[in-house]
């Protein structure tokens, strides 16, 4: 099982977010004055500046914009993963998140941009909090 | 607008022409320095003095930047006998000393002080190491670091390559063009007896080694090292003071950023740095373009820096920034060399700063490599850029600095001969 880092609380304005990855829910905010798409999660929209921010549940399908991969990792929670890739992914309701791609044989090869992909929870090690991750569709 | 929207080029305006870098000097360039910070730091003021001639009593102002990893002006101050009118000892790492030299000409120009010395000291490799580990493997995941930590984004190389990859994805841009930048800058430092790595390499040995972040090889990354760079500013009347011929402040451009710089990826293209939005501001206020430039020092954290810097400036068009550095360009003898010196991917780690102080020395025509001196003290460049050789840029004009922090930050410095 991994053992990636865990969000640290108080954290006003993203518990929500993390609250929602615990209830297998990607959450994403929308601007209850123009109706901006707010990712990650704020206290103000960054294209207006209304504080009225609503929360919203993605479908959690996307396309990779662009991603990397880290061969190695001496950190505590990554020194074991191996080769690991970190993700821009392009979601259907129009924000764009890092995460990282998993669920594939090889990172190094078997990534592309373009490809579908669709979050998944992955448990943790230690810690009550799933980290948002995708997985290729299909 | 940019801060020059309103402004006529042709008119001397931002302090064009007005300051002069007047001194510059470094400790060498090691792993395993032995040294504090502040020694380094205190070393590298105290050769940039000497190098200008400058009297402890006429440099009233100092400057540094830093992750937390270096020694504050004052210390550095008082270990030099100087008593200072002003000091501010910033955060920040690379595209700060393009920055700074801006901020001491407005130091000056408020009357704050006469003259500024900039430094910056690191043991980028025996202490706090730029490549992920130290201080920000222990940061705590809270605050921003929730949306990068969980996903295993930490260092320079895992913070860039994304854009990288998208350029090559959007562009063509391949592994091999790139392995150039690595390969002329090797050049370059073969001709810099002060550069930590002075063998030549080819494309074959950085395509040979070995994958750190794709697609970043390791001959793809700078060098770590230990040490400390300096440099003094002052106003250009005062420069006929001091040894040197003085290189002139043409403009400088500081921490220019793309829209949404807290997350600058979410707003693409990615591929688009900040230099894309540098080149408005620093082109008219110092009244040249890409053409004027005789060398550049295009940042080489890596060996994409150097490219996407160049492409966004405007030294190419967009896109084809992997021809441009893998065409011959920027070697010695070419149109336009680049990071003579060998950068960080060669010389050695100082943020940027050892940079400038490469083409204020080009700028004077008193590189110092190894052609013979004369009897005083002058080199006698053979322009023969071999191995071991001259590393003087023939009839050096102007010069352009292109600092970079992350790809949604940079800086720029443009000086002209004195």
């Amino acid at each position: 099982m991994a053992k990636r880092p865990q969000p640290r609380f108080p954290e006003p304005h993203t518990e929500p977010f993390w609250e929602g990855a615990k209830q297998g829910e990607l959450r994403y905010q929308r601007c209850a004055a123009c109706e901006g798409v707010v990712f990650y999660p704020r206290q103000h929209c960054p294209a207006c500046g209304a504080d009225e921010l609503e929360w919203l549940v993605s479908k959690g399908e996307g396309t990779v914009y662009t991603f990397s991969v880290v061969r190695q990792n001496r950190m505590p929670g990554f020194i074991d993963l191996g080769a690991y890739s970190v993700a821009y992914v392009d979601l259907d309701e129009g924000f764009r998140m890092m995460s990282g791609v998993i669920g594939v044989e090889n990172p190094t090869t078997d990534i592309a941009i373009g490809q579908r992909v669709r979050v998944e929870f992955e448990e943790q090690e230690e810690g009550e909090y799933p980290i948002p991750l995708f997985r290729p569709i299909g | 607008m940019t801060p020059a929207a309103d402004a006529d080029a042709t008119a001397p305006r931002y302090l064009r022409d007005r300051y002069a870098i007047v001194g510059v000097g470094e400790t060498t360039y090691t792993r395993g320095s032995n040294l504090s910070t502040r020694a380094l730091g205190t070393w590298a003021v105290k050769n940039a003095m000497e190098d200008a001639g400058i009297p402890a009593a006429e440099l009233d102002g100092m400057m540094s930047y830093s992750n937390n990893d270096s020694t504050p002006s004052p210390m550095i101050a008082g270990d030099l006998g100087l008593r200072l009118n002003f000091y501010m000892d910033v955060y920040g790492g690379g595209s700060s000393s393009e920055a700074l030299v801006g901020l001491a000409m407005g130091a000056i120009e408020a009357g704050m002080c006469n003259a500024v010395a900039i430094f910056r000291s690191m043991n980028g490799y025996s202490q706090v190491r730029i490549g992920g580990t130290g201080a920000r493997a222990r940061a705590p995941v809270a605050g921003d670091a929730l949306h990068t930590t969980p996903y295993g984004w930490f260092s320079a190389g895992q913070n860039f390559s994304p854009s990288f990859m998208r350029h090559m994805y959007d562009y063509g841009t391949t592994p091999e063009q790139l392995a150039m930048v690595k390969v002329i800058h090797s050049e370059h430092a073969s001709n810099n007896p002060k550069a930590y790595y002075r063998q030549r390499v080819t494309v074959d040995d950085v395509l040979n080694s070995r994958m750190i972040v794709k697609p970043l090889r390791l001959l793809d990354c700078c060098v770590e090292t230990d040490n400390a760079t300096a440099l003094i500013v002052t106003r250009a009347e005062r420069a006929g003071d001091y040894r040197h011929r003085s290189p002139r402040v043409l403009g400088v451009a500081g921490r220019v950023c793309k829209p949404r710089s807290d997350m600058h990826f979410q707003h693409g293209p990615i591929s688009t740095v900040a230099g894309r939005y540098i080149r408005d501001i620093i082109w008219p206020n110092a009244g040249v373009g890409p053409e004027d430039i005789d060398l550049t020092g295009a940042y080489d954290a890596f060996t994409f820096t150097t490219m996407l810097q160049l492409e966004d400036y405007g030294f190419c068009a967009k896109g084809e920034g992997g021809d441009y550095v893998s065409s011959g360009v920027m070697r010695l003898g070419g149109e336009r060399p680049n990071n003579t010196s060998g950068g960080h991917l060669c010389e050695g780690y100082t943020h940027g700063m050892n940079m400038i102080i490469e083409n204020v020395r080009q700028l004077r025509g008193e590189v110092d490599d190894s052609c013979p001196l004369d009897g005083r003290g002058h080199r006698l460049h053979t322009y023969d850029y071999s191995e071991g050789g001259c590393r003087q840029v023939r009839d050096a004009n102007v010069s352009m600095n292109l600092g970079w922090a992350m790809p949604g930050t940079g800086s720029s410095l443009v000086m002209r001969r004195g």
